[in-house]
């Protein structure tokens, strides 16, 4: 099985952390992982700013890079969101089916694909699970608190596995955390607003590391908690999944 | 005034038109697979539970005893139209042709109730119980009798049962009228009747 | 002014904001709850949204239907193409009925079509009644939820509002006191009214009948009392059989405020002995909305209003920040298909969560449509030069590998280097109130090439 890491660009620049700790992982759990070279862009903030017609150039990048590989693995909801929901703009070719169906958010890979949830992990805190919506409702990571469907989060599979984790229930379980890609700066009242309100819940419940599989996200929350001076670290999952004592 | 009519006309003849030339391609009326509504449970006690739930009270009593409960519950109460064949307590009639604004003063309606649906609490009642349409709304307070084996689960049961009636007016009625328009909070008695109390014979 | 200039507004004061939002939060987890007490909530919304689907597709042959039953029965039907052709039938029935006097109940399409101003200017005195809608009809307001009309409203502002148009006594906000004043002076508006006017929530194709939904009773005390009655419906109200009310009403409360079912469910088939019903069919752009393949679905729509109480937004900006007469997300995509221009900014204004499509009781896709809605704006609107240009260029570099490697590191160098203030001022939204990320030495592209050699 050859696994095609994909690294939003964001990650790649400002979170080399996350990029690492994702690539340690998965060549922790014996996976034959390659990071093609040249990645851009999925697109996605294009798309979603309504200049989707101009990310045709970023989509067929993604697929070139990524069209030899058996699964593309990254660590970011929505960006897998993106190219599973919107890489329908450009022609349909086997290659770009191909590399549409075989994308995965690290953490569904890890459990839907390799069966894994227990990875040997060990991080003695307060964690509170930030489930991005794009993850939860766009790829169904999880039940979604709006749905009656049988309750399963994958996230919460992994992180109960994690030695000394302890899991924080929230009061609002999936509330959107405001980033929303260029929304955070076009509509920065209602944003910060949002994000806000997030990181009270989980000071509320006693969090001592806000996690989540978006780091988009939680670049938001970040920034916000630093702004404030507030008592909460923020990690992604892939940081604490890649974590010993 | 033909140039009004006119004007409708054409409406119509456009608004059908239009509705011809944009609709998609046919889609199919789904089955209904009402097997998986289903549910083996007690009627009664969720009818209970439920009229409870939305503000109503509910209580089993003998026939014969129908017209002490209602005094019990309503010492005050004057202006009474009684509709139930076994009740006594009337003090105005009314039929088809009664002019609803007469009934603005009435303090208690006592009607009979077709039949109740489980998982709301709802009662149906139809121009046939009520004579009146407004009388169920108009009235301070409002009894419904209903007779405790006329109970269905749920609301495609409810539609199936009602589905031959002569239909000209009829309601479903589910606790008293209320109202959380101001900051959310729950007032019970806005425009129609006060309160509800149903009856089990 | 756009949705984020006056949800801007709305955020500064955060106490009203905190309060707006927990109170809408409080109706969502209301939903929840009955939502999960029905064996089959996921199947129900099938069900109705596939019942809807086939609604649309078949949209002529129902209403013709819908009428010829209705008229059977000796209502009067009327076809209205707009909200102009609407408000005119209206005031003819009026003048063929020498009405003065006009009591209503909850019809967002009349809102929708502006007919208390129409009506008013005819020297008509028209009071609304169910209790949300006249408190903001008596504070020259629009509603700003379609379920709760006063949602913005303190209980305190309600006091001062019926202080000085009912002359109550101030009550400290008293919700029992002050909904038993207006009960009382409604009372008298219902008995001395020659029409009642109501919307509808579900006109059935093979009765001809339709079914009014309320809580309050006050649909049915002004129905049941005036002479005339007239409801006005848009076309999508149309359901095909009767027996599909035994899937719509299960929905429609449950999702709106989490009862199990609206207190009043009326059935109206036939005027009563010696009376009058009227109904008026609308279109006013819903057969414009029908032709767009990618928005058709918004007209499902059931009017729950479950949207608005999920959306993080919508609790947070609050209804009239929307400019709209349907507010919230259903209002967002449904706007835009009656004037692009002027609610250009509504699909913008959501983070795309996804929330609003999963609460759906007839499962619109409604977060889907406002990513479609995006595209089809910034071709059509012209939109700020510095948002498009940013983008331009920012697509024409990610399709680029090269120069993308180089405008990451510059952007990087200049995060970390430039002073603080060149990084946070005022042109820059994100560091109003947020920190921006640490800049590391490498980013992951230079650590790969170092440590991995494959």
């Amino acid at each position: 099985m050859k696994v095609g890491l994909f690294i939003p660009c964001y990650i790649n620049q400002l979170y080399p952390q996350v990029a690492i700790a994702t690539l340690e992982l998965l060549e922790k759990l014996g996976v034959d992982v390659y990071y093609p070279k040249g990645q851009t862009c999925c697109g996605q903030p294009l798309g979603n700013s309504g200049y989707e017609g101009d990310a045709k150039g970023s989509c067929q990048v993604f697929v070139e890079n990524f069209k030899e590989y058996d699964y593309i693995v990254g660590p970011s909801g929505s960006c897998i969101y993106h190219v599973k929901k919107h890489f329908d703009i450009i022609e349909q070719t086997p290659e770009v089916v191909k590399v549409r169906n075989n994308a995965y958010e690290l953490c569904e890979f890890i459990v839907k694909i390799l069966g894994k949830t227990d990875l040997g992990a060990s991080f003695p805190h307060k964690v509170g699970l930030h489930k991005s919506c794009h993850g939860l409702r766009g790829l169904h990571l999880g039940s979604c608190s709006e749905r009656m469907d049988p309750p399963f989060s994958t996230e919460e599979d992994l992180l109960n596995n994690v030695k000394g984790l302890e899991l924080m229930s929230l009061t609002r379980k999936d509330e959107c955390c405001g980033f929303g890609g260029t929304f955070s700066v076009f509509e920065e009242a209602i944003s910060v607003k949002m994000g806000k309100d997030r990181i009270q819940d989980h000071l509320d419940n006693n969090v001592e590391v806000i996690t989540g599989a978006d780091h988009s996200c939680l670049m938001h929350l970040e920034g916000l908690i630093n702004r404030n001076k507030q008592p909460l670290r923020v990690m992604h999952i892939a940081e604490i999944l890649n974590s010993s004592i | 005034m033909v140039q009004n009519k006119q004007k409708e006309i054409m409406g119509r003849d456009s608004i059908l038109k239009a509705i011809k030339q944009h609709k998609p391609d046919l889609l199919p009326i789904p089955e209904i697979d009402g097997a998986r509504f289903d549910d083996d449970v007690n009627l009664l006690d969720i009818f209970k539970h439920n009229v409870a739930l939305v503000g109503g009270s509910i209580k089993e009593v003998d026939k014969a005893l129908i017209d002490i409960e209602i005094k019990k519950q309503f010492p005050h109460a004057e202006n009474i139209v009684a509709l139930n064949e076994t009740s006594t307590l009337g003090t105005i009639s009314v039929n088809k042709q009664t002019d609803p604004h007469e009934l603005a003063t009435i303090d208690l309606a006592i009607v009979n109730g077709a039949f109740g649906v489980a998982e709301n609490g709802a009662v149906w009642v139809s121009e046939k119980e009520s004579i009146v349409r407004v009388l169920p709304f108009i009235s301070n307070d409002l009894v419904i009798i209903l007779l405790k084996e006329q109970l269905v689960l749920h609301m495609l049961q409810a539609y199936h049962k009602i589905a031959t009636r002569d239909r000209n007016f009829g309601v479903f009625i589910s606790g008293p009228s209320k109202t959380a328009d101001i900051e959310q909070c729950l007032v019970i008695g806005a425009q129609g009747a006060m309160s509800l109390t149903i009856l089990l014979v | 002014m756009s949705h984020a200039e006056k949800a801007t507004i709305f955020n500064k004061n955060e106490a009203k904001v905190n309060w707006h939002d927990k109170a809408l939060w409080y109706v969502r987890e209301k939903r929840d709850n009955a939502a999960h007490g029905v064996k089959e909530w996921e199947y129900l919304r099938d069900l109705a949204s596939a019942i809807k689907a086939n609604v649309l597709s078949d949209l002529d042959t129902y209403l013709v239907e819908f009428e010829a039953n209705a008229l059977k029965n000796g209502i009067k039907i009327h076809w209205a193409s707009d909200a102009e052709e609407h408000n005119a039938i209206i005031g003819k029935i009026l003048d063929d009925n020498k009405a003065e006097k006009v009591v209503k109940s909850k019809s967002m399409l009349t809102e929708e079509c502006h007919l208390n101003p129409y009506l008013e200017a005819k020297g008509i005195e028209v009071v609304d009644t169910d209790l949300g809608e006249y408190i903001v009809q008596i504070a020259k307001e629009t509603p700003s939820h379609i379920v709760l009309p006063a949602i913005h409203k303190t209980k305190e502002e309600v006091d001062e509002l019926f202080q000085e148009h009912l002359g109550t006594k101030p009550s400290n906000g008293n919700p029992e006191y002050l909904t038993n004043e207006a009960r009382k002076h409604l009372r008298g508006k219902f008995l001395k009214a020659d029409v009642a006017i109501t919307g509808v929530n579900f006109a059935i194709a093979d009765t001809g009948g339709f079914v009014v939904c309320t809580n309050e009773g006050n649909a049915d005390m002004g129905s049941h009392l005036a002479n005339v009655h007239i409801a006005s419906m848009g076309i999508e109200k149309i359901i095909p059989k009767e027996a599909h009310l035994g899937i719509f009403l299960r929905l429609l409360a449950r999702s709106a405020t989490g009862q199990p079912i609206t207190t009043y469910s009326s059935h109206f088939n036939k005027p009563a002995e010696g009376k009058e019903m009227h109904i008026v069919i609308v279109d006013n752009g819903r057969t414009e909305q029908l032709s767009r393949e990618d928005f058709r679905a918004s007209l499902h729509c059931i009017r729950c209003g479950a949207c608005m109480n999920t959306c993080p937004i919508y609790r947070r900006s609050g209804g009239h920040s929307y400019d709209a007469t349907i507010p919230g997300p259903i209002g967002s995509i449904l706007s835009p298909g009656k004037d692009l221009t002027k609610h250009s900014s509504l699909p913008f204004a959501s983070t795309l969560c996804g929330s609003c499509s999963n609460v759906c009781p007839v499962k619109i896709n409604i977060h889907e449509q406002l990513y479609k809605w995006r595209q089809i704006i910034v071709k059509d609107i012209k939109q700020p030069m510095v948002k498009k240009s940013i983008l331009k260029i920012a697509a024409s570099v990610l399709a680029k590998p090269k120069i993308y490697d180089f405008a990451g590191k510059s952007a990087r160098f200049m995060l970390k280097h430039a002073p603080r203030f060149m990084i946070y001022n005022k042109l820059n939204a994100w560091g109003k109130a947020r920190e921006l990320p640490e800049i590391k030495n490498e980013n992951f592209d230079q650590w790969y090439k170092i440590n991995r050699k494959k």
